[in-house]
């Protein structure tokens, strides 16, 4: 139960989400520069609650993502002394991670700042590193002397922290990732901080058994982190953590971006349109004119239902569901 | 490993006689091939090395290990593991169409040869327990695939699962190994037929395979093997076969003709390696080129498919369709709104396709691999070289690895592997690890 833990915290960082979000006219407007001392804080009371817990930060841009601090690799900048008033490993925390995030921003020019953000790199720069100190190797003997116990990492788990919209072309890459995660038994945690909700990071959470938050109330952004995901997971089964009831399973056409509930999918590529088509757009199979007449009869139905229910993400009640058993 | 079963096997080298001599009294000794073993050992000693075709093409691990200058095997078994890894991914760079959705029955040896104990703890065990890993991992692999259950026991063809997209299902099908126990003599026709005949209905896109496990020498047939041979060709089947005793010609040709693999299991992990190169979805191209005249049926088609909504838990129960529990959680069929308890499956009402995006997102890997990674040999080429990994930060050594003795196939001697898109550096662990697992370059995000 006092086990460490690991925790991989995923940062975005998208300075024009992050201006909209610190606008005055939002609700509860939060600025960057607020967000980071709170995250800050939150990640030293992850260190300091138990001496073996670690900690990596990686920070999504527009177009790029880079990995902010590690605790296996101990900063190298032993230039400033430090302040006598903090203790020394919050200090090292906090001065990497603004610094390293002052010279990233610094460094995006114009043209790039509307670059989709870097969160799938993110992502899977997470799993790479949570399956580096799983599976210590013996080939890390250089200088790291970091042989870490991989039986004192349970439960690693990944905290995503987004303001971003979804990015319909990361689709594919964010559900291999997810897949990667349940493969190594990771927990996604995503807090959404701004902007509207995102369908690929709430599959995040369910899927890899974490939980997905939105943050109405943004100011009390680090009460909600404390509350919600400083305890472990092992600790967390014995708590009444926030979870999402209703998973949207239905998936979006390749063609128009619609949510269908029927959909024609071609057989070699898994490409999902929403009404018969006579050649795959993506890979250009030509499907035989046979099954689309057959198709073509359920056509008007599954045009209406694709129209009629688009957006609309209301669970349908399940009363019309007692349907007389049917033995087989 | 036990490194004995090999020299064995190179020993007798025409036991296929021998045991086809003594049939007769071999079904009282059961253990025949174990005692003529042992006979010969003293008579032949090692003169015959000459091992058998299928041994030809397999490197026992343990010769190619060598000790490296301290005595160590460690480095030179870690070489060797992370060598075999690269192959792999290696391998099927250039194959493009894979047949997403499979059919596949998997035909269980449970004759009384299956009882012999040349792999720990007996051949049937070992089946068993092979076979439960294996169905794991191939739906993992294959999450629109169906697997079904044929035994072979006593003459007949048993069947003891229908085919179901349902890991659970199939599992719980060969949980009970006493209901399983081997006796009698098995029939590869009956259970070919069987199986052949569940499958007839498939659609044309998705394929139909059959993985036989077969332990015995012999099998007891109704009619002409051949002909059933003929019919799976006719109907595009693929039939693959793992071996536990020897080859056998008509397993050999059945796999030959139908576009299969065939193997013969050296020893416990071989076995297990075996089974294991069927799981990745097939190339498509060898399906339609072994199918020959076949192949102006449409090997593409449109299917249609229903995304359910997901009942949480706390929802008022209701009965669901499949198994007519009363149950809170559970998915509604888009068409009908049929409650079905798990995806993906045939809703039993309407029999529209019910799959999540989840489980077609699964299996998009396989249709878009991450382009393998190249070694970097020489840190003189260019000039900016990053001192880490750029997936984990783990940083690169500076200097060539000096116990690194094989620089072929692929390996880089300094470490390093290079996105050909993104152009960074990543390690050994991490260029495995993404093409593995991940399928996807965190430098390019593709
Ligand atoms: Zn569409
Ligand atoms: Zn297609
Ligand atoms: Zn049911
Ligand atoms: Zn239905
Ligand atoms: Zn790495
Ligand atoms: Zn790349």
């Amino acid at each position: 139960m006092d086990q460490p833990s690991h925790i991989s915290v995923i940062l975005d960082l998208s300075p024009s989400q992050w201006h909209l979000s610190s606008l005055p006219q939002n609700p509860y407007p939060l600025s960057l520069k607020s967000f980071l001392a709170q995250v800050l804080a939150f990640l030293n009371l992850h260190i300091a609650s138990k001496h073996e817990n670690t900690l990596a930060i990686f920070g999504a841009f527009p177009g790029k993502s880079v990995m902010l601090y590690s605790s296996t690799d101990p900063a190298s900048d032993s230039s400033d002394s430090g302040s006598p008033n903090i203790y020394r490993p919050f200090e090292i925390v906090d001065s990497r991670v603004v610094t390293r995030i002052e010279e990233e921003l610094e460094s995006i020019d114009d043209s790039q700042e509307e670059a989709p953000i870097g969160l799938v790199g993110a992502l899977t720069k997470a799993l790479c590193y949570i399956n580096r100190i799983k599976h210590p190797t013996p080939s890390t003997q250089s200088n790291g002397t970091t042989v870490e116990d991989p039986a004192t990492l349970p439960d690693p788990r990944i905290l995503i922290l987004s303001v971003s919209p979804d990015l319909s072309t990361s689709y594919i890459p964010i559900m291999n990732s997810i897949f990667s995660a349940q493969k190594l038994k990771i927990i996604i945690d995503v807090c959404k901080i701004y902007g509207p909700d995102t369908v690929f990071l709430e599959q995040a959470a369910h899927l890899t058994g974490g939980s997905y938050v939105y943050l109405e109330r943004r100011d009390a952004l680090l009460q909600h982190l404390v509350m919600s995901h400083l305890p472990s997971p092992a600790l967390r089964k014995l708590m009444a953590v926030p979870t999402q009831d209703k998973i949207d399973f239905r998936a979006a056409c390749f063609c128009h971006k619609n949510i269908v509930d029927v959909g024609f999918v071609c057989s070699v590529c898994l490409s999902i349109f929403c009404r018969p088509v006579a050649v795959c757009t993506t890979c250009r199979t030509k499907f035989p004119m046979s099954t689309l007449r057959r198709l073509d009869a359920y056509l008007p139905r599954a045009a209406k239902q694709a129209n009629g229910t688009a957006k609309t993400s209301a669970p349908p009640t399940p009363t019309a569901t007692g349907l007389p058993s049917t033995p087989r | 490993m036990p490194p004995r079963q090999a020299d064995d096997y190179a020993d007798e080298s025409d036991s296929d006689i021998d045991i086809l001599e003594d049939s007769g009294n071999r079904s009282k000794k059961g253990k025949g091939k174990a005692i003529d073993r042992s006979k010969k050992d003293k008579g032949k000693g090692k003169s015959s090395e000459q091992p058998y075709a299928w041994e030809a093409s397999y490197t026992r691990s343990w010769d190619t290990v060598q000790e490296d200058e301290a005595g160590s095997l460690t480095t030179a078994v870690a070489d060797l593991l992370a060598r075999n890894r690269r192959r792999r991914l290696l391998a099927p760079a250039d194959a493009i169409r894979r047949t997403i959705i499979r059919h596949l029955i998997i035909i269980l040896d449970l004759s009384l040869s299956m009882l012999d104990r040349d792999m720990r703890p007996t051949r049937f065990d070992l089946s068993l327990e092979y076979a439960r890993e294996f169905i794991v991992e191939w739906f993992d692999q294959n999450p629109l695939g169906q697997i079904g259950l044929v035994g072979m026991r006593a003459g007949l063809g048993e069947r003891l699962s229908e085919m179901s997209g349902n890991p659970q299902d199939v599992l719980k099908a060969i949980s009970e190994r006493h209901r399983l126990e081997p006796a009698g003599e098995p029939s590869l026709q009956n259970a070919i037929e069987m199986a052949r005949g569940s499958m007839g209905h498939l659609p044309t896109h998705s394929s139909r395979e059959i993985l036989i496990i077969f332990g015995s020498l012999t099998t007891v047939d109704p009619g002409n093997i051949l002909e059933t041979l003929e019919r799976c060709v006719q109907d595009r089947i693929r039939v693959s076969v793992v071996a536990l005793a020897a080859e056998m010609k008509v397993c050999r040709e059945f796999c030959d003709k139908t576009g299969g693999q065939f193997g013969v299991a050296m020893n416990e992990g071989h076995f297990k390696d075996l089974l294991f190169e069927l799981i990745p979805p097939p190339a498509q191209r060898a399906l339609s080129r072994a199918a020959g005249a076949g192949a102006n049926k449409p090997d593409a088609d449109l299917m249609m498919m229903g995304f359910p909504v997901r009942l949480p838990d706390t929802s008022p129960p209701a009965l669901c369709v499949c198994h007519s529990e009363l149950k809170s959680e559970g998915f509604l069929c888009p068409r009908c709104s049929a409650k079905v308890c798990d995806v993906p499956t045939d809703c039993d009402i309407c029999g529209l396709m019910i799959v999540s995006s989840p489980h077609l997102a699964r299996s998009y890997h396989h249709l878009f691999p991450v382009k393998p990674y190249q070694a970097v040999t020489t840190l003189e080429e260019g000039s900016a070289f990053a001192k880490s990994c750029h997936a984990c930060a783990r940083s690169f050594p500076d200097a060539p690895l000096a116990s690194s003795t094989a620089t072929a196939e692929g390996m880089s001697p300094i470490g390093r592997y290079r996105c050909p898109d993104c152009q960074h550096d990543f390690c050994t662990e991490c260029d495995v690890f993404i093409h593995d697992v991940v399928h996807c370059c965190p430098g390019c995000g593709k």
